[in-house]
């Protein structure tokens, strides 16, 4: 298992590094530049040209980029140009705050919604099953910015259950962290339920039509037996791969939620860098993306064979 | 669940003895720094002008007065400055402010290594140059011009140079790079979680300037509250949700947002003209354009009172000078505009030959300003005098990208604020070859400005920019439509509260009820 983790992980040093190449030149195509946002309107082309000059703006970008590469190598992201502070800490405290939204209403969203979906798939095309796949489809058709401000204006509004801005982390204060934090975590497990019920209804159908459910049927097993035994286990797999990448896209950014709820977390500090053409912060920002996208779906490869021991990490 | 166990719940969670007088503001973005002039823009202004004051500030009209300074003194050569500073002024560290500090703060600003964003202003690189600087005495600073300068005093109180902020040594750390400010005002510096909030701490030991009442950034500064806090909130419903629960106390809202908050009973609605300038950019270097006549026929095409009504909900007023309507420069000259003609466009559209070109508008969505919003309605104004225009809306960073360049046909842009009309004449005019952001190229016109900014007597630099706006409403190289009008929407709890010209919130002298 050592051997395959490390595999993959040396697999994904080209997916990083055409990453980082992609996103060093593409951010510098798109017109605007640090220095001209930061002297506004009166800008003069000296004054541009010299704090360009200060922030190395003005050498070629090959050499801008082997001078980025060589830091990184040495594990260091560079300096944001708008706060200048370094980018890796400012990252991994930005992500921090992120991933607890992110892996709470995730975890939460499967533990309601893969049971829900196999549910639907056993008793399909009944009243129930209907009922499952519509609200499934309600929650995944409405965006999660219109979500996040309908629960904003119920609860934070109307019934004045919870506080409508700011945040307070978890660390400083528990119970005002969690209280900061149940919007925004409700809004992406009520959307994420939709994703996963519907995933989990389908690949239980699947399976729940293939020869050997009937052969156990034929058996005399009670259903609950065939269900929770031989169909779940099996179909689990596909739900489970879902799972996987819905954790890495939402990790690598939850902008939307982050911005409704005034939360600091990685997508808002992404967003508003390429807004202020802060090129150490995009890049870096875009690379831990790129690296957790790989770092968790590695994870959940290797989980596999928990559920179907026919699955080696090999 | 229980509304009323909940509520109690996450008030005990919340609930500090701060937190029942700290007032909340929001900001649409994060500060970008503390450090007062260098890395810099609106918001981080507003913030640090909190922390620290300059010799000189602004009034509530916009005049300059003195702050640090107790008076101010001119050589009747207008080349040398005599700044008497006010005693028992104090820094937030205890000590005592000496004219050593303002010497030291000078050299550190002029030394090109801080990074002062108006460096350039005071060293001869744009005109004025500052040749020196003496401390006489622990109270008295003499600075020294090259030549006389109408305009020194207006940059030293200039907001963008943090009003030229005298902060203590030790907001430096040993390594020269600094820490955080050290500086006079009525607050200091608390918490800074960036991405999140800036608190700041009421400064007990503070010296407000002379004055019954606050006066613009001078007057009576006193923190009359323990705690301003200043919140991150980019998206604007959140915003109004929070100015609504009662969680936000001040908060800047778009024009079209005005009317939603002002049926709700909670929350009191303030508007002030502020000087800056929403305009319509005419490239004078296009083709097309580079026509007065087809620039005069834009300017004619226009129904400025319906642009300027549908754009500002109403609230602007039309001004097609570069003079803001508050300014004691503000004469009838400058109340001269634009006429809706319709029968004029068609005539000047014939004389410059025009053939229905398509003219491209470029805008963009920020809420802050009205840039879309006119683009929307000139455009339409535009296709009904028969001038075919199309809308091109770029990102803010792409727009200001073009402008710099000079890269445009026409812009819908907005100018920051700038008090002086001399300085605001600079903003936009000047060589295009040397400075292809500048909208107005004319020799004429950088002669009568250059003379305002050297000429003090009043009477004189009114005659000079009576002569400019006629000037340029005859050349038409951009239509200013109106001064922003500030909208700050405020919890009906805070009391003392007030926009105002500079278009930045005060929190000095505002209290919050119970």
């Amino acid at each position: 298992m050592l051997r395959f983790a490390l595999t993959r992980i040396l697999m994904s040093v080209p997916t990083l590094l055409i990453v980082s190449i992609s996103v060093f030149g593409l951010i510098r195509l798109i017109p605007g530049d640090p220095a001209s946002l930061m002297l506004g309107d009166l800008a003069t082309p000296a004054s541009i040209a010299d704090l360009q000059a200060r922030l190395g703006l003005d050498q070629s970008v090959p050499v801008q980029f082997g001078i980025w590469f060589g830091n990184l190598l040495k594990g260091d992201l560079g300096q944001s140009i708008n706060s200048q502070q370094a980018v890796l800490p400012l990252i991994l405290q930005r992500f921090w705050i992120s991933a607890q939204i992110v892996l709470v209403a995730v975890a939460l969203a499967s533990l309601v919604a893969v049971p829900a979906g196999v549910l639907a798939a056993w008793k399909q095309d009944t009243s129930l099953d209907l009922s499952l796949v519509a609200v499934a489809t309600l929650l995944l058709s409405i965006p999660t910015f219109w979500l996040g401000l309908l629960l904003l204006l119920f609860f934070g509004l109307k019934l004045e259950w919870l506080p409508v801005v700011g945040y307070v982390s978890i660390a400083e204060n528990p119970i005002a962290g969690i209280l900061y934090l149940i919007m925004p975590i409700m809004t992406l497990f009520l959307h994420e339920i939709g994703v996963i019920l519907r995933m989990a209804r389908a690949s239980t159908l699947e399976v729940l039509r293939l020869d050997y459910i009937t052969h156990a049927r034929a058996k005399g097993l009670t259903e609950s037996a065939v269900l929770w035994n031989h169909a779940f286990k099996n179909a689990f797999g596909p739900t489970w791969t879902l799972i996987g990448l819905v954790l890495g896209n939402l990790l690598g950014g939850i902008a939307v939620v982050e911005t409704v709820f005034t939360i600091p977390g990685l997508g808002r500090l992404l967003v508003d860098s390429i807004f202020a053409r802060d090129y150490p912060v995009i890049q870096g920002c875009m690379l831990f993306v790129a690296f957790t996208y790989v770092l968790v779906n590695l994870v959940i490869d290797l989980c596999y064979p928990i559920f179907d021991p026919r699955v080696t990490a090999q | 669940m229980n509304r009323r166990l909940i509520s109690a719940f996450a008030l005990l969670a919340l609930a500090s003895p701060a937190t029942a007088q700290t007032i909340n503001v929001a900001l649409n973005a994060d500060i970008r720094s503390t450090n007062p002039g260098v890395n810099r823009d609106d918001n981080t202004d507003a913030v640090v002008l909190h922390m620290v004051e300059g010799l000189v500030g602004y009034r509530e009209n916009g005049a300059v007065a003195p702050l640090l300074a107790e008076k101010v003194a001119v050589s009747p050569d207008g080349l040398s400055y005599t700044f008497t500073l006010r005693k028992g002024v104090k820094f937030h560290n205890g000590a005592e402010l000496t004219s050593a500090d303002v010497l030291w703060n000078w050299t550190r600003y002029m030394d090109p290594k801080t990074d002062w964003r108006c460096r350039s202003e005071f060293d001869g690189r744009i005109g004025m140059k500052v040749t020196g600087v003496t401390a006489p005495d622990a109270a008295t600073v003499v600075m020294t011009l090259e030549k006389p300068s109408a305009l020194f005093l207006d940059t030293m109180a200039r907001t963008d140079c943090a009003m030229v902020a005298i902060i203590h040594k030790d907001s430096l750390k040993p390594d020269g790079s600094f820490d955080k400010p050290i500086g006079t005002g009525p607050f200091m510096l608390g918490d800074w979680r960036r991405g999140e909030f800036v608190s700041l701490k009421r400064f007990d030991s503070y010296v407000s300037p002379p004055g019954d009442k606050r006066d613009g950034y001078v007057g009576r500064k006193n923190a009359l509250v323990p705690e301003v806090k200043f919140l991150s909130i980019a998206d604007g419903a959140t915003v109004k949700a929070g100015l609504l629960s009662g969680a936000l106390h001040v908060a800047d809202i778009p024009d079209s947002d005005l009317p939603e908050m002002q049926k709700s009973g909670s929350v009191q609605v303030m508007t002030a003209p502020s000087a800056t300038k929403h305009a319509l950019l005419l490239q004078s270097r296009d083709p097309l354009l580079s026509d007065v006549r087809m620039r005069q026929a834009i300017a004619a095409a226009l129904d400025l009172d319906e642009l300027v009504a549908q754009a500002s909900n109403e609230l602007g007023k039309v001004n097609n000078s570069a003079i803001h309507m508050a300014s004691p420069y503000y004469s009838e000259v400058q109340r001269q505009r634009y006429n809706h003609d319709p029968a004029r466009v068609k005539k000047l559209l014939t004389d410059a030959g025009y053939k229905g070109q398509t003219i491209k508008l470029i805008a963009n969505k920020r809420s802050t300003v009205p840039s879309f919003p006119v683009a929307v309605v000139a455009q339409a104004m535009l296709q009904a005098a028969g001038i075919d225009s199309e809308i091109e809306v770029l990102e803010w960073a792409t727009q200001l990208d073009r402008y710099s360049k000079g890269n445009y046909q026409m812009m819908s842009f907005s100018y920051s604020a700038r008090i002086d009309p001399a300085q605001s004449y600079n903003q936009f005019s000047g060589p295009k070859d040397t400075y292809p952001s500048k909208a107005w190229d004319s020799r004429r016109a950088d002669e009568l400005i250059e003379k305002a900014t050297i000429t003090a007597d009043e009477g004189e630099r009114q005659k000079l920019f009576d002569e400019l706006h006629k000037l340029m409403l005859a050349d038409a190289p951009l239509i200013f439509l109106y001064n922003q009008v500030d909208t700050a929407v405020v919890s009906k709890r805070l009391q003392g509260f007030a926009a105002w010209v500079a278009g930045k919130p005060r929190l000095w002298e505002v209290g919050l009820a119970n």
